[in-house]
């Protein structure tokens, strides 16, 4: 997984890029790919689970990113809900293709880091509507892209492309919305091995911060279980010259 | 009723003309709106708060009946073949349509094996790959036996079995569904693999498809044992096929009506021809049996004169009998239950098409097609065999008349003994016969794993996250161990402090004393966190809702069997209060719940409506007879038979359900029946004579005659029941006979008694001796 959700901000682009005209659906998908990321940065964060009768459940948490080349480093602390404040949680996502991810959960109720078994990509990040592989940046080469067409969105001007993976994956296709403008997805559409539409993801709220576009708010949508999941974040910082020695089992003891 | 059966003789093939036209018109109804209700769900009270409650906790927790399939294998599952099929069987069920998520096909192939590993916590699947060497198999069978949430549950104890649960769509089950699932399940029979379907969706849906078919089968012998008898009894085929279409008629007119605004048949609907026909074919024995003895009695009287007396005379004992019968059976109105209430409001009005028919179509009928046969008197005889017998018997149950008291008292000393012993069961299993493939089936599952009936204990606490803490949980923990422990049909149950458990022992080494509860509501929300963070699956949410507010605890049962069912309920009640103490409030959930409280429901009605009809028909019968004696005089019959139709239940330890309690209502019918003809024939009689002595020789002959031919030709005719596959079914065909043969006794002996005791209609009530 790479660094959560700031970087899932920029990881949704996945597919997409903008040149003004005439550009093919691949070249859309390196766009927003290759898009300028920051290398580190920290926000806190608020998840918010939403079920079916709209009850809520919310997170609170603060989040450390940084981006090592090969490595992506990310280490999130709750502050809430009480019983599980300080409970903090690491994870680094390795370049090459074939490698897991590792993850650690600190549980200081139990005084220990938990190793959690790498997870499987397909499976639900934090119980949440995102699966690890939501969040993750998807090279375009793993899919065909065909650009279906341009659409207007909130008065913006989208390209719509469809994606479908090469290899079977947990979706049988995503249909994509990128901004012109901004080089970022605006909406994905996430279609089940049945090819009927699982979940909606919506881009809400953006920011420009130091001149990176980062996605603020963000809503999943399951349309089949009829459960969202909100996140944004708040008190954005990038650059902000944070290092590695931010992401040990140590400091995750450590707290806040 | 002389008019208007002047009317119908003046007009008697225009009047067959347009009972035909009805008839036609009622079958084409039946046809083109036939439509048979076997989802159970729509038979429960929907605004019931037990109805509510469960449909509300049965959306929280996706609560949902599991059909169950076990793979057996003799030498043990831990192989590859079998492996294999699992695997196999698992997609296979997965692919079918009434499966709307994977997740809801359990097996070992797709359940959570929670562990831990060197550094956490690991939660994966037993197996992707399907094993080949004997290390990972011994790996896999470790893991089961130390997993308390698997063993057992989904793999049997001695490790030769092991179960595929799928939950499906709401009311998606049909019979070819179960075809469809034997089909899939066959192929993977062979190589020393044995595979069961069982579950309750399969249990309930099949008995909503066997009950009626068992019954279209045994219907038609039930009918032609009929016509055999009453053409012997009547000795004239006209007179046994115009009874017959006057019965067939009014079922006919019946379900047209019904099916024509538009209500489908529900099950016990499918009672309405048997009643139909029991009290039917007693309103046209009655008038044949009076025609023939007046074609004895008077052989130079005209067919117009013959009839008009038939009608005539026997127009208030035929009215009255249909009147009181129908308002006995509207007394059912008052249950909750709407099946039950069209069930009343139709049999009702079938009886009362039964009485048109037989006062209208019978004189119609015998216009046309003439006078039906009378049996001869042979030569030497002066009287038939009611005639010569019936002075005989009224003397002697005169003469012994504190036999009959005394008899009678003991009869209800005794019935009433065995009425107290009747018990109710909602299983509906055990409507199957033993060796029906589905209970043994169902024995097999029951055997070897946790078993097959679920009930829902769901705990309503006042916050949230009341679920993590400790005191909570070990409640929780104590009241599953304690049922389990005292209830033998109690195989086991499943709450969320399985999980905490669970992930407490595996994170620390695996080690016994940590399978509890800590003592620490943080580190259980932890855990929670780290199973969430982990992978684990929504099953979680099956146990708890995800704001711990409110908990499921599953109790997996050996059977449906209400005795069963009421003793684990009982025991859970017990910590009612202890619950309530720390500020949670206990209910319950589920088919398993539902039906048992549908079932009361239907019974306690019963019971009810039982009582209201004696009320009415007390009431009734005293506004005819015009004598609040004769009221009470009249209900004797229904009385005895009441008691001796419960009292045998209860000795023969055969539970009421729905249809054994529905049936007894058929007691009512047939008593006044009886009573209200023997009645009217004995005043009728005796203001024509003001001889006792004769009144009682005539009665006996005239109406004991009817009477006695009425209960042989049910009795014969449903008799043949108790040669159903069906138990409900088998109990039914007792039921009526005995029903009939009790009423008939009672009527003869104790009421006759009674009424000749009291000297009802004499005038001079000095003994004509």
């Amino acid at each position: 997984m790479k660094t959560l959700v700031l970087s899932t901000t920029i990881a949704l682009l996945l597919l997409s890029g903008t040149y003004l005209q005439a550009q093919t659906a691949k070249e859309i998908a390196y766009k927003v790919y290759n898009r300028k990321a920051p290398k580190n940065g920290e926000s806190d964060m608020t998840m918010t689970l939403i079920n079916k009768k709209g009850n809520k459940r919310v997170r609170n948490l603060h989040q450390f990113f940084i981006d090592l080349g090969s490595i992506e480093k990310q280490i999130m602390f709750f502050t809430a809900p009480a019983d599980v404040k300080n409970t903090s949680f690491m994870n680094w996502t390795y370049d090459e293709a074939d490698k897991e991810d590792d993850q650690w959960l600190y549980l200081p109720a139990l005084m220990k880091v938990k190793r959690i078994s790498s997870s499987s990509k397909d499976n639900d990040f934090m119980g949440s509507d995102f699966t690890y592989e939501d969040m993750e940046k998807r090279s375009p080469e793993r899919d065909n892209q065909i650009l279906i067409g341009s659409e207007n969105l909130n008065g913006e001007s989208h390209w719509v492309i469809e994606a479908t993976p090469k290899e079977e994956g947990q979706y049988a296709k995503r249909k994509v919305w990128v901004s012109k403008s901004k080089s970022i997805p605006s909406k994905i559409e996430f279609y089940d091995e049945g090819n009927e539409l699982l979940k909606v993801l919506t881009i809400t709220e953006t920011q420009l911060i130091k001149g990176y576009w980062v996605v603020v708010k963000q809503e999943m949508k399951n349309v089949q279980k009829n459960h969202k999941t909100v996140i944004s974040l708040m008190n954005i910082k990038v650059e902000s010259g944070i290092t590695e020695e931010k992401f040990t089992q140590r400091e995750m003891e450590r707290g806040l | 009723m002389k008019k208007i059966t002047e009317l119908v003789l003046k007009n008697s093939k225009l009047t067959l003309f347009l009972i035909l036209i009805g008839t036609a018109a009622s079958i084409y109804s039946i046809v083109s709106n036939f439509a048979l209700e076997t989802n159970l769900d729509t038979y429960m009270p929907k605004d019931h708060p037990a109805f509510v409650y469960s449909d509300k906790a049965e959306e929280i927790f996706d609560i949902r009946d599991a059909i169950m399939i076990a793979i057996e294998n003799k030498d043990g599952i831990y192989n590859t073949a079998t492996f294999q099929k699992i695997k196999d069987l698992t997609k296979e069920i997965q692919q079918l349509d009434v499966v709307e998520d994977k997740d809801d096909v359990l097996s070992l192939y797709t359940a959570d094996n929670i562990k831990g590993s060197e550094e956490g916590l690991e939660i994966k699947a037993f197996y992707k790959r399907v094993p080949k060497s004997k290390d990972q198999f011994d790996e896999i069978e470790n893991g089961v036996v130390s997993n308390e949430m698997v063993y057992k549950r989904i793999v049997s104890e001695d490790g030769t079995s092991t179960l595929i649960f799928t939950k499906i769509k709401e009311d998606s089950f049909t019979e070819e569904l179960y075809y469809e699932i034997l089909a899939i399940a066959g192929k993977y029979e062979g190589d020393g693999d044995k595979i069961y379907v069982a579950g309750q969706p399969i249990v309930e849906g099949t008995m909503a498809i066997l009950m009626p078919s068992d019954m279209k089968k045994m219907f038609p012998v039930v009918l032609l044992l009929i016509v055999v008898v009453l053409f012997i009894v009547l000795r004239s085929l006209k007179a046994t096929i115009i009874s017959m279409i006057v019965v067939i008629f009014s079922s006919i007119w019946t379900f047209g009506l019904m099916l024509g605004v538009g209500i489908p048949v529900y099950a016990p609907s499918s009672l309405i021809p048997v009643m139909l026909i029991a009290i039917g074919v007693a309103d046209t024995i009655h008038l044949f049996s009076h025609l023939q003895l007046m074609i004895q009695k008077h052989p130079n009287w005209s067919k117009e004169q013959l009839i008009t007396n038939m009608t005539t005379e026997m127009f208030m004992p035929v009215m009255m009998t249909s009147v009181t019968t129908s308002v006995g059976f509207l007394s059912l109105l008052t249950s909750d239950i709407l099946p039950i209430k069209y069930f009343a409001a139709f049999t009702a009005f079938g009886v009362m098409m039964a009485m048109f028919f037989s006062l209208v179509l019978i004189p119609a009928a015998i216009t046309v097609l003439g006078l039906p046969s009378a049996p001869k008197k042979k030569e030497g005889e002066e009287d038939d065999f009611f005639a010569k017998h019936a002075k005989g018997f009224a003397n002697g149950i005169v003469k012994q008349r504190k036999l009959v008291i005394g008899a009678t008292l003991l009869v209800i000393i005794f019935f009433g003994i065995g009425m107290s012993k009747v018990w109710i069961n909602s299983s509906f299993l055990e409507r199957f016969p033993d060796d029906d493939p589905l209970v043994t089936t169902d024995a097999f599952v029951n055997a070897n794993f946790l078993g097959t009936t679920t009930i829902n204990v769901i705990l309503e606490a006042d916050q949230v996250d009341k679920f993590k803490n400790p005191e909570a949980l070990e409640l929780i923990d104590k009241v599953a161990l304690e049922v389990q422990n005292n209830n033998a049909i109690v195989g086991g149950g499943l709450s969320v402090v399985d999980f905490i458990k669970r992930m407490n022992k595996v994170l620390h080494e695996d080690r016994e004393e940590y399978y509890s509860v800590p003592n620490d509501q943080d580190l259980i929300a932890q855990y929670f966190l780290l199973y969430e963070m982990s992978g684990g699956s929504d099953r979680l949410w099956d146990v708890v809702s995800d704001d711990f507010k409110t908990a499921n605890l599953q109790f997996q049962l050996k059977g449906d069997n209400s005795i069963g069912l009421n003793g684990a309920i009982e025991s859970i009640e017990k910590y009612r209060n202890q619950f309530k103490d720390i500020g949670i409030e206990l209910n319950f959930a589920g088919s398993g719940y539902k039906v048992l409280v549908f079932n009361d429901l239907i019974l306690v009605g019963q019971v009810k409506s039982l009582a209201y009809s004696f009320l009415i028909v007390i009431v009734l019968l005293s506004l005819m007879f015009r004598s609040f004696k004769l009221g009470l005089i009249g209900t004797i019959p229904i009385f005895i038979t009441t008691i001796i139709s419960f009292g045998v239940l209860g000795w023969l330890n055969i539970p009421l359900e729905t249809t054994t309690a529905l049936i007894s209502s058929i007691a009512i019918g047939i008593g006044i029946d009886y009573a209200v003809h023997f009645i009217d024939r004995y005043k009728i009689n005796a203001l024509a004579s003001q001889n006792i002595e004769e009144t009682v020789g005539e009665t006996m002959a005239h109406s004991g005659r009817a009477i006695s031919f009425n209960a042989v030709v049910v009795i014969l005719g449903f008799l043949i029941l108790t040669f159903s596959a069906f138990k409900p079914n088998i109990a039914m065909g007792a039921i009526v006979s005995l029903n009939m043969l009790t009423s008939f006794i009672a009527t003869v002996t104790l009421m006759f008694m009674i009424l000749y005791t009291s000297k009802y209609f004499f005038k001079n009530k000095s003994k004509n001796k």
